[in-house]
């Protein structure tokens, strides 16, 4: 595909997507912010639905070798790197889609937080380029490197040809795992309904006496 | 027309989105955000550096600053689907942080966000949307980054909206 092609279809997707979570007020931080400090699951549990679809539909095509999948090796950045984007996600009150999102409903917070994740990655662009560490070209051979705490390149198509069995075996299983964190959600909101049913029922009692 | 003026159930919401993201995924690749604001700070960079940003190695080796690149296209559709669904739905308007220690906190935040990303080579698009349904290594490493930061952010959260 051409690359101006590339970007109608990026462009699209995109629209469809920021259209969407407009409209459902999907947030990624929630997801994970609100399980934790509330117990509430509005987002957690679409999130786990969307991740199970992918799981399904990327490791059937990857099973027949088509689509493409991202090739990059992974390490011990990839941990701390996420863990401070969680720390400021939370903070920022805003993900990645959502300051987009936000940002496209006039929330001015939203787009200082955007403007300060591009000086983020300049910061650390200047960090990188004075030292070359952790990911750099030289570390990242696809096989593990535990020098340079890279721990190589592995996915559900590395799987298949290791182990040949199919690559949507493998994301059965992923999908299974999904669905029992997602059922434990459920259970959870069934038992905290039984709770506030109660919770009103003695309300009402005392307001009878 | 009813879809703008009813919240939509956001399990529908991310089905379609799922499901759009595979065809993505068989034509240029899964959804990403983090590389596509990369380019867009290089680009930005550009502007103001002008060739002197060639000097420093990661916008010469890593992202070399290219309009053409696809990902930043994606920001830029989530920003105006954005706007569409909020004017058509009456909810566009300008919201300003009320507090400084508001305005603190999303500097602090953006800021953290930038780096990690940069950091781990991915954002939390790219790892709950690309790589854990890849079943890539690095999905299972950022999903536990993730999820041990939000949980250390919710407590400062939590500490700074007591106090």
């Amino acid at each position: 595909m051409s690359v101006v092609g590339e970007c109608i279809v990026a462009f699209i997707f995109g629209s469809v997507v920021g259209l969407l979570v407009q409209r459902s007020r999907f947030c990624n931080t929630a997801a994970l912010r609100d399980a934790m400090l509330f117990s509430t699951y509005r987002n957690t549990k679409a999130l786990l639905v969307a991740m199970m679809i992918l799981t399904f539909g990327f490791t059937l095509f990857i099973t027949f070798g088509e689509g493409k999948t991202m090739h990059f090796d992974v390490g011990l950045n990839t941990f701390a790197g996420l863990f401070i984007f969680g720390v400021g996600m939370v903070l920022a009150g805003a993900c990645t889609v959502s300051t987009w999102v936000k940002a496209g409903e006039g929330n001015i917070g939203a787009v200082w937080a955007l403007i300060f994740t591009f000086v983020g990655m300049f910061l650390f662009s200047l960090v990188w380029s004075a030292n070359y560490w952790p990911p750099a070209p030289v570390s990242m051979t696809g096989e593990p490197n535990l020098e340079a705490l890279q721990l190589g390149y592995a996915n559900a198509a590395t799987l298949q040809e290791k182990f040949g069995i199919p690559a949507i075996v493998f994301g059965l299983m992923q999908v299974a795992v999904l669905y029992a964190i997602y059922r434990a959600i459920l259970r959870k909101e069934a038992i905290q309904a039984g709770h506030h049913r109660d919770v009103a029922k003695s309300h009402e009692a005392a307001a009878a006496e | 027309m009813e879809f703008f003026k009813k919240t939509l159930d956001p399990v529908i919401a991310l089905m379609a989105i799922a499901v759009l993201d595979i065809f993505l995924f068989l034509i240029v690749g899964a959804w990403t955000v983090g590389g596509g604001e990369t380019m867009m700070t290089g680009l930005i960079a550009e502007v103001f550096m002008g060739d002197d940003l060639k000097r420093l190695p990661f916008w010469n080796l890593v992202f070399v600053p290219d309009a053409g690149y696809w990902k930043i296209y994606i920001s830029l559709g989530m920003l105006f689907g954005a706007f569409v669904g909020a004017k058509l739905s009456n909810e566009f308007y300008l919201r300003f942080p009320r507090r400084m220690s508001e305005w603190l906190m999303i500097t602090i935040g953006g800021l953290l966000m930038g780096v990690g990303i940069r950091l781990a080579f991915v954002c939390n698009v790219s790892t709950f949307f690309g790589l854990t349904p890849e079943m890539n290594l690095g999905g299972y490493l950022a999903i536990s980054g993730i999820v041990a930061g939000a949980w250390v952010g919710s407590f400062i959260y939590k500490k700074i909206l007591e106090g």
